[in-house]
């Protein structure tokens, strides 16, 4: 790695979403296998804790989704931008990127991506984060706020169709959320190195190899 | 150049945001006690160290920012600032410890000749075992000159006949507060299945009033709303035992689209039924056993406006009322694993205002969806087959990184030697 330059890809907020993200629903998933099978696993001594801090760490995780909305829809203001994949990405990015994990990778090829605070995800990301920011989460987060508030929204409840089917929708959800989370973190260490792509979400810094700038010049940010 | 403003008025955002659900804990008193408190503490804890480092990192990465303008004023605000806020986290997340019923009813059915306060429903207590025993038994000074002899007619003691029970409450914490007739009516007695749980709990809010008892019990309990319609009290305050899953109709009342769901009477089940007995409403082929299927069909009839509400009920009652420690053992109910929760019933409002049960294919209660849609007690009726969906959902979020994972361990050669050539 001769010449490095760095460009800063994640703001702080950003960063503080998704460290109480990952913390929270790994807690959420741990706590909720406790909840579901309690005669199996009991890894929070009690019935009670796993309960209670399946809540407050569900409570957590919306919070910190709203401060993930907030910070897209009125600081940033980009949110469409970084998470809605553009025509080109649809038709041939998707291509690319698939060929690039499922064979160019093997080969030694670099990654065809390269990462701009505007453009942050590769069309892949950006398809399997749009489908989990705005269909999984908000739902895994609803289900959950009516499932600790059953009897004042039994209304709602029963809209749905009762607590039981509330109770399969919310673990469904969270079967896809972790199975989606296993792909998630292995992927993440396919950068250069296994730290590659994980530092700089939580430093906010990447670094980005000099040989690789003429790939930046024309994925860098468009005119809108 | 200053502090972008918007990202700073973001961070108090989030930082309030994050010390407010510290606080929003302290609102469940019991929720930072114990073994879960700590836990909840060291999770809380963790998630504050995350903001921390974060803000941390970001005033690091702008120093130069306001180093560049006037100097450490600005920072010492910021700083400060951000000192708040994390106190305000972290005394919220830390040890705040002090935080845990022929002849009397020729008159006696009729308002109109004894007046209303002593009319005994007749239709009512015929049905009951007291019928057997009949009214002189219990009103023995009642003579022939009743009721125009000015005499008192008498009326008997419980202890004469049940002394058991007599025994057993006289035992306990209760006997002083209340006698056995606040609790029966003599003329309307019923064993413990021909009541439902709903009228059981309605003896005792005559004197318990719902809300004081809700509130009595949300420190302990999550839920305790939900808890206290879903269970008898009995359940939790006496050693009764043998708990089954009890689903009683309920009717959205007539209008309402917004809540109101109460136990339908029998002449709204009546009526329904057309003319044929009430039970055929959900037990089609009269056969007295409900199956899975028949049980199904009234779930998804959406049309009638009914629906099943299911309850934890004990089939024996005790009377030695006493606050059960182990009752605030959440699983003494709910982590007894579904093979605990095999049985269940339907059970019947009848004309004379008891209920009948019968008995629902065993399993029941565990169908994933159309069983008892509305029932669900975590750790104990969860479904199979939903177990089974659920982890081949996660077994394919393994295919990715054991799949490609392995296909990486065996061209790792590959990329090391193009990296080689590309430095050379
Ligand atoms: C002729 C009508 C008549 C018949 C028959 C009759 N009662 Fe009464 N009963 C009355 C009336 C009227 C009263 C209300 C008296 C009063 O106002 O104090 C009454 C009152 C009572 C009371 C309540 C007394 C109190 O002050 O709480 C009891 C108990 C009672 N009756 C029992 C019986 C029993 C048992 C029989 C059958 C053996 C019977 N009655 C038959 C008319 C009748
Ligand atoms: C198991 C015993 C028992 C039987 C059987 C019984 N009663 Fe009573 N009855 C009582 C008791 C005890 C009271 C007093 C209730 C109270 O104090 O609240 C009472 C009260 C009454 C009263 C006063 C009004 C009231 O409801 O408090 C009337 C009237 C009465 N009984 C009539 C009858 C008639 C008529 C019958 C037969 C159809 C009958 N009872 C059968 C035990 C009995
Ligand atoms: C004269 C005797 C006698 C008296 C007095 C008496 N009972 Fe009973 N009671 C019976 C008999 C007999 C039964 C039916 C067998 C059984 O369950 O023990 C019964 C059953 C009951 C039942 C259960 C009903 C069922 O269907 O299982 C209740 C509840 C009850 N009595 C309450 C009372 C109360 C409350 C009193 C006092 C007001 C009372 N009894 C007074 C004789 C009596
Ligand atoms: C605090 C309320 C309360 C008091 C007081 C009380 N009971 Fe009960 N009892 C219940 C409840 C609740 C049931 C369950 C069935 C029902 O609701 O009728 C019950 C059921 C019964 C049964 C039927 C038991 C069975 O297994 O079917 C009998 C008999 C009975 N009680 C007798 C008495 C007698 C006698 C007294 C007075 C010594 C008494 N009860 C006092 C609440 C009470
Ligand atoms: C006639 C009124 C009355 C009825 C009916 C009644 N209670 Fe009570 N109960 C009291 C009073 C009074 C107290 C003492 C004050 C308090 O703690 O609220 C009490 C206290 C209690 C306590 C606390 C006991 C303790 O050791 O501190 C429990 C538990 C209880 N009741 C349960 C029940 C249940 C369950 C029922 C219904 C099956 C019931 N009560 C029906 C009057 C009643
Ligand atoms: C899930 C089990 C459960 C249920 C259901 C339940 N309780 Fe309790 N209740 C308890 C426990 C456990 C305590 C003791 C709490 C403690 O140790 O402080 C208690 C305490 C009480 C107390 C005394 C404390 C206070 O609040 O003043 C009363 C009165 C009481 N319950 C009434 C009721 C009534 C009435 C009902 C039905 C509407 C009911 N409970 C339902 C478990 C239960
Ligand atoms: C006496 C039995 C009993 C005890 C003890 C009990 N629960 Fe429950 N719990 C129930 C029942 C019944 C329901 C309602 C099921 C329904 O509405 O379908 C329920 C519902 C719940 C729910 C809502 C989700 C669901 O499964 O419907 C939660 C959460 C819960 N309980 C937590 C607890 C915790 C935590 C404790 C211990 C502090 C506890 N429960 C103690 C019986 C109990």
């Amino acid at each position: 790695m001769s010449d490095t330059s760095r460009i800063y890809l994640q703001p702080t907020p950003i960063r503080i979403w998704h460290w109480l993200n990952a913390f929270g629903i790994v807690t959420l998933g741990l706590t909720g296998i406790q909840i579901r099978f309690p005669e199996y696993i009991n890894l929070f001594s009690g019935y009670k804790t796993a309960i209670l801090l399946h809540n407050v760490a569900g409570v957590v995780v919306a919070a910190s989704f709203a401060l993930w909305f907030f910070y897209y829809s009125f600081v940033a203001r980009n949110m469409l931008k970084v998470y809605v994949p553009n025509k080109d990405e649809v038709k041939s990015g998707l291509l690319r990127q698939a060929k690039f994990y499922l064979l160019t990778y093997f080969l030694g090829r670099p990654n065809p991506h390269h990462p701009t605070p505007e453009n942050k995800f590769n069309p892949m990301q950006k398809s399997a984060y749009l489908a989990i920011m705005f269909l999984l989460m908000p739902l895994i987060g609803l289900s959950g706020i009516l499932l600790i508030n059953i009897e004042p929204m039994r209304d709602l409840v029963l809209m749905i169709g009762g607590l039981k089917i509330l109770m399969a929708i919310h673990y469904i959800l969270a079967c896809c959320l972790c199975a989606f989370l296993f792909t998630h973190v292995y992927l993440a260490t396919l950068g250069r190195t296994a730290f590659a792509y994980i530092k700089p979400m939580w430093t906010g810094w990447e670094e980005e190899e000099s040989d690789d700038h003429q790939h930046l010049d024309h994925l860098a940010p468009r005119p809108n | 150049m200053k502090i972008d403003k918007k990202l700073l008025i973001l961070w108090i955002a989030s930082l309030t945001l994050f010390s407010g659900v510290g606080v929003s804990t302290l609102l469940l008193p019991d929720l930072l006690r114990g073994v879960h408190g700590l836990a909840i503490r060291f999770f809380l804890g963790y998630c504050g160290i995350i903001v921390v480092a974060q803000v941390c990192a970001f005033i690091k990465d702008n120093r130069h920012l306001w180093e560049d303008s006037s100097g450490e004023k600005k920072s010492s605000i910021t700083l400060s600032i951000l000192l708040v806020t994390l106190l305000i986290i972290f005394s919220s997340s830390a040890p705040v410890m002090a935080l845990e019923s022929g002849d009397c009813q020729g008159c006696h059915s009729d308002a109109a000749m004894v007046g209303a306060a002593f009319v005994v429903n007749q239709a009512a207590f015929d049905t009951t075992a007291h019928a057997e025993i009949g009214c002189p038994a219990c009103h023995e000074s009642v003579g022939p000159g009743h009721p125009d002899d000015g005499l008192a007619p008498s009326k008997v003691g419980c202890q004469d006949c049940h002394s058991d029970v007599s025994h057993e409450y006289a035992g306990s914490g209760h006997y002083g507060y209340a006698d056995c007739n606040d609790c029966h009516n003599p003329h309307q007695v019923r064993g413990a299945t021909a009541v439902s749980g709903h009228d059981m709990n309605q003896q005792c809010r005559l004197c318990h009033d719902s809300s004081k008892v809700v509130s009595g019990h949300t420190d302990w309990l999550p839920q305790a709303e939900l808890h206290l319609v879903k269970l008898p009290c009995v359940s939790c305050h006496t050693a009764a035992k043998d708990n089954v899953i009890t689903l009683y109709i309920v009717k959205r009342q007539s209008g309402a689209k917004i809540s109101g769901l109460e136990p339908a009477s029998y002449q709204e089940l009546q009526a329904l039924a057309k003319g044929k007995p009430i039970e055929t409403l959900i037990d089609g082929n009269e056969d007295n056993y409900i199956s899975l299927a028949e049980l199904r069909l009234f779930n998804l009839n959406r049309k009638s406006n009914l629906s099943l509400q299911g309850m934890m009920t004990p089939e024996t009652v005790t009377h030695d009322f006493s606050l059960l420690a182990n009752r605030r053992d959440c699983s003494f109910c709910h982590a007894s694993g579904p093979e605990a929760r095999q049985t269940s019933f339907i059970s019947l409002v009848q004309q004379d205002g008891s209920y009948r049960r019968i008995a629902v294919e065993k399993g029941a209660v565990l169908d994933a969806l159309y069983g008892t849609p509305d029932f669900y007690m975590v750790g104990s009726t969860r479904s199979k087959a939903l177990d089974y969906i659920g982890a081949m959902i996660i077994a394919g979020g393994l295919v990715v990184p054991i799949g490609h994972g392995t296909l990486r361990i065996l061209t790792r050669k590959n990329r090391k030697e193009d990296r080689r050539s590309d430095h050379e």
